[in-house]
């Protein structure tokens, strides 16, 4: 039974001359879980909104979208559900119950079905334990978590999600994506999601719909689609290891879609005498640009410590990868190193010289810049021409192009872009030493490679970068050294190579699809080398 | 039996309405002897006889009211002594420490009821009395945390991006203004967003329904009929008990009737309440785990 239908879908935003969506048409079977992806501004989220109607974006609407073959436009408000990006603004009271009930309260339930509703949510989404909380002392993932089990208490027929993950760490975003997968196979509701993060979610879903300017380029199963997708698509960054892997060793035959499945394909397909990748061998500078004493740090007197007899020296001109989980000190580490937090112990050392000793703000000229987490609280201006307006370099000095948004206003640009311009904002201000919070949060694949080779022309300029992420594969691609933080200390540094392969769980899918297999392998591209060094196995047939 | 915090919200505050008010607008110290005791008992059962600070704070605000008084008001027939030629009555005096026991007594009320009353029993309350409101409110005590969150955010960004030219106070308000405009903008930018929410579930569509997580439960019932009950008894004494207490020129009780008296013991049992309530509950634990 279909679900969806839609047929010949266009739709243009008022004063725009080019459609948004051109002549786009699919249908989805009940029960699918289906994900659309396609590069930013391809009218992802506009089709999505078009789904229902009640945030349907105003504009020119051509086709039909049909629901159960009744036009979407008289579907009532709790068929679809709609989960969006940010997990902060979507939710609107005060109490994590409260939140869970108030999509029944508008449908106007009585009281002792909404407890009844909400109570059976809770403990299906295992909220119990938070339910009486302030929705504002949540984590992301719980946050994100209580959007999805608010829109479900409605008991939707078809859930749609908006990048749901993008703001959230691995972990929790490995949570999210397993629990929706849960739901769709316990109550059988039909998936429509958009996502940066495909590693995960292509293994698991059933349909793959892929979207380019607005038209529909791809529909079909997952191995089926990504076996057709050309080389120049955007989308190509993005896809899962193993079929990168496939793709770029020319692969034929059922394209691997899972480390697993990556693994078994490497070993049938290719010979692994050879073991060991040669790495050059990696010497840093002697000249410390950041070190860490034995500081110590705690946000209050009755807490527990954040950082712990912390020792890390990063050297000149070196990118540095901090990793660890969530409340491991990452991030406290860099506000201790931008002055934004004091250690009650321990020192700090900024080029050699004592955080202390930079009086009257002069760390914050021409030495050390921080990019935070979160990159919008650094606009200042209503365009983003105004915003580089104030600073001292010209357009053609950034090592990225920036020229085709000068008029756009800071807050509607995608999350890569932001990335660009906050990085533009700081590399004016001609920092020696730049700390920067998840510069890949939120950014789609094609823009993580960008991103990566914009550090590298920064660092060919003399500029020493630290990273702290959550994203293994960007570190592993862009890293000099590593480290990883566990509970306020560094529990290991080395090169990404050697770091990698060490580690069992916290690395990157390419080192656990070979581990065993090669040695030193960490990047897709250093797998697709050994396999050509080794050669293809002979087939005797 | 129940512990008194644990009745329902709206009990409680008819409950703590009831028994401050009765006092509040009726000056006598038979009344206020006892609201006093029942509200300090209380407070000294609930916190297990903590808080010293705060019945030495009371004491000294209670000094204070009491002495004011008699230094102001020369009322009264009966002169106790004379200082640099200010007369100090008798009634005046007794009328000072009358008002301010009365003041104590209802901050007393008053701190139990805050300790009581979380916010969002509170709501819950302001949800019966107008469920808009309560909604309004809620959805302004989320932004309140979301905001000081992302000001915190907005001026660390600031300062680690070396927008703080110098540490002077000119350039700290012109910081601050530059924080406060993009505040705003992501306000909006919010605002926005959770106005999508809240249509995308179905807000605006009909008439709302209105959840909490409190609920009538028999006892509830039971506790506000016996709160009526003594507060008619309390109400029907004032009225035609003849319980009037006059201070000036001379102090003089009315000639109290039946009701007068009848209003004493209800009165005397409503500020009894929580106390034995709260006595009545841990009696029985003591019971109970005596038994296990």
């Amino acid at each position: 039974m279909e679900i969806l239908n839609i047929k010949n879908l266009n739709f243009t935003y008022p004063k725009c001359t080019a459609p948004s969506l051109r002549d786009v048409s699919f249908s989805i079977e009940d029960g699918d879980f289906t994900v659309l992806c396609g590069a930013t501004g391809s009218g992802k989220t506009t089709l999505l909104r078009l789904l229902k109607h009640e945030i349907a974006p105003h504009g020119e609407k051509n086709g039909t979208i049909l629901f159960f073959g009744e036009d979407i436009s008289g579907v009532a408000c709790e068929k679809v559900g709609f989960v969006m990006q940010n997990p902060d603004m979507q939710i609107v009271t005060d109490k994590v119950w409260h939140e869970l009930a108030f999509g029944l309260e508008n449908m106007g339930v009585s009281q002792n079905s909404i407890a009844k509703r909400v109570a059976e949510m809770a403990s299906y989404f295992g909220i119990e334990h938070w339910y009486d909380r302030d929705t504002s002392t949540l984590s992301g993932g719980q946050k994100q978590l209580l959007n999805l089990a608010a829109v479900m208490v409605m008991d939707p027929m078809l859930l749609i999600l908006d990048e749901p993950t993008s703001q959230l760490d691995p972990i929790a975003a490995s949570y999210f994506i397993s629990t929706l997968k849960k739901i769709n196979l316990d109550f059988g509701i039909t998936i429509i999601i958009i996502e940066h993060r495909l590693e995960e979610l292509i293994p698991i879903c059933d349909r793959l719909l892929v979207m380019e300017n607005g038209s529909l380029l791809q529909n079909g199963g997952p191995k089926e689609v990504l076996s057709k997708m050309t080389a120049d698509s955007g989308l190509i960054h993005s896809i899962p290891t193993a079929a990168k892997l496939y793709r770029m060793l020319g692969g034929t035959g059922d394209c691997p879609l899972t480390a697993r499945e990556g693994r078994r394909w490497i070993k049938r397909n290719y010979s692994t005498e050879c073991k060991g990748l040669k790495i050059p061998v990696y010497k840093h500078s002697d000249k410390s640009a950041l070190e860490f004493k034995n500081v110590y740090f705690r946000y209050a007197k009755h807490l527990p410590d954040v950082l712990k007899s912390l020792d890390l020296n990063i050297f000149e001109n070196e990118i540095f990868c901090i990793l660890g989980g969530n409340g491991s000190g990452k991030t406290t580490s860099l506000s201790c190193a931008a002055g934004i937090l004091k250690p009650y112990s321990g020192q700090i050392r900024i080029f050699g010289t004592k955080l202390q000793e930079y009086k009257n703000q002069s760390l914050y000229r021409n030495c050390i810049s921080l990019l935070p987490q979160d990159i919008t609280s650094i606009f200042l201006c209503h365009t983003v021409f105004e915003e580089l307006a104030g600073t001292d370099i010209e357009m053609s000095d950034f090592p990225f192009d920036l020229s085709y948004l000068l008029d756009k206003h800071p807050y509607d640009l995608s999350g890569g872009e932001q990335q660009l311009l906050a990085l533009a904002k700081v590399i004016a201000a001609k920092p020696k030493l730049l700390l920067m919070d998840e510069p890949t949060k939120g950014l789609d694949a094609e823009k993580k490679t960008e991103m990566l080779r914009v550090l590298h022309a920064l660092k060919k300029n003399g500029i020493t970068i630290v990273i702290v992420t959550h994203d293994v594969e960007f570190a592993a691609a862009v890293a000099d050294r590593c480290a990883l933080f566990f509970r306020g200390e560094v529990v290991s540094v080395g090169v990404p190579n050697e770091f990698f392969s060490e580690n069992c769980f916290y690395t990157t899918t390419a080192a656990r699809m070979t581990k065993g297999v090669f040695h030193n392998t960490v990047t897709v591209e250093q797998v697709a080398s050994m396999c050509l060094q080794n050669g293809k196995k002979e087939r005797y047939l | 039996m129940k512990s008194f915090e644990a009745y329902n919200p709206i009990v409680l505050t008819a409950y703590f309405l009831s028994v401050t008010l009765v006092l509040m607008f009726c000056q006598n110290p038979i009344f206020l002897l006892l609201s006093f005791l029942g509200a300090l008992l209380y407070v000294l059962i609930r916190n297990q006889g903590e808080n010293g600070k705060l019945h030495l704070h009371y004491f000294l605000l209670f000094l204070l009211f009491a002495i004011l008084n008699p230094l102001f008001s020369h009322n009264g027939k009966t002169v106790l002594f004379v200082i640099n030629d200010t007369l100090i009555t008798l009634e005046a005096v007794v009328y000072g420490l009358v008002s301010a026991g009365c003041v104590i007594t209802v901050l007393y009320w008053f701190y139990s009821f805050t300790k009581i009353m979380t916010r969002d029993k509170l709501l819950y309350v302001f949800g019966k009395l107008s469920p808009k409101l309560s909604l309004v409110l809620s959805m302004g005590l989320r932004y309140v945390p979301l905001f000081a969150d992302k000001t915190m955010r907005i001026k660390n960004a600031q300062k680690a991006l070396g927008l703080y030219k110098e540490d002077n106070i000119l350039d700290k308000c012109r910081g601050d203004l530059r924080v406060f405009s993009i505040l705003l903008t992501w306000a909006l930018e919010t605002g926005i967003i959770t106005s999508d929410s809240m249509r995308a579930r179905g807000y605006g569509k009909g008439k709302r329904t209105h959840f909490s997580i409190y609920k009538f439960h028999s006892c509830d019932y039971t506790l506000l009929l016996l709160v009526a009950v003594m507060l008619v008894f309390t109400l029907l004494g004032i009225g035609i008990g003849n319980i009037g207490f006059v201070f000036y020129p001379g102090m003089a009780w009315e000639d109290v009737n039946i009701f007068g008296i009848l209003s004493y013991i209800f009165y005397g049992a409503l500020a009894g309440l929580p106390t034995l309530i709260e006595t009545g509950d841990r009696m029985k634990w003591k019971y109970l785990i005596s038994k296990i």
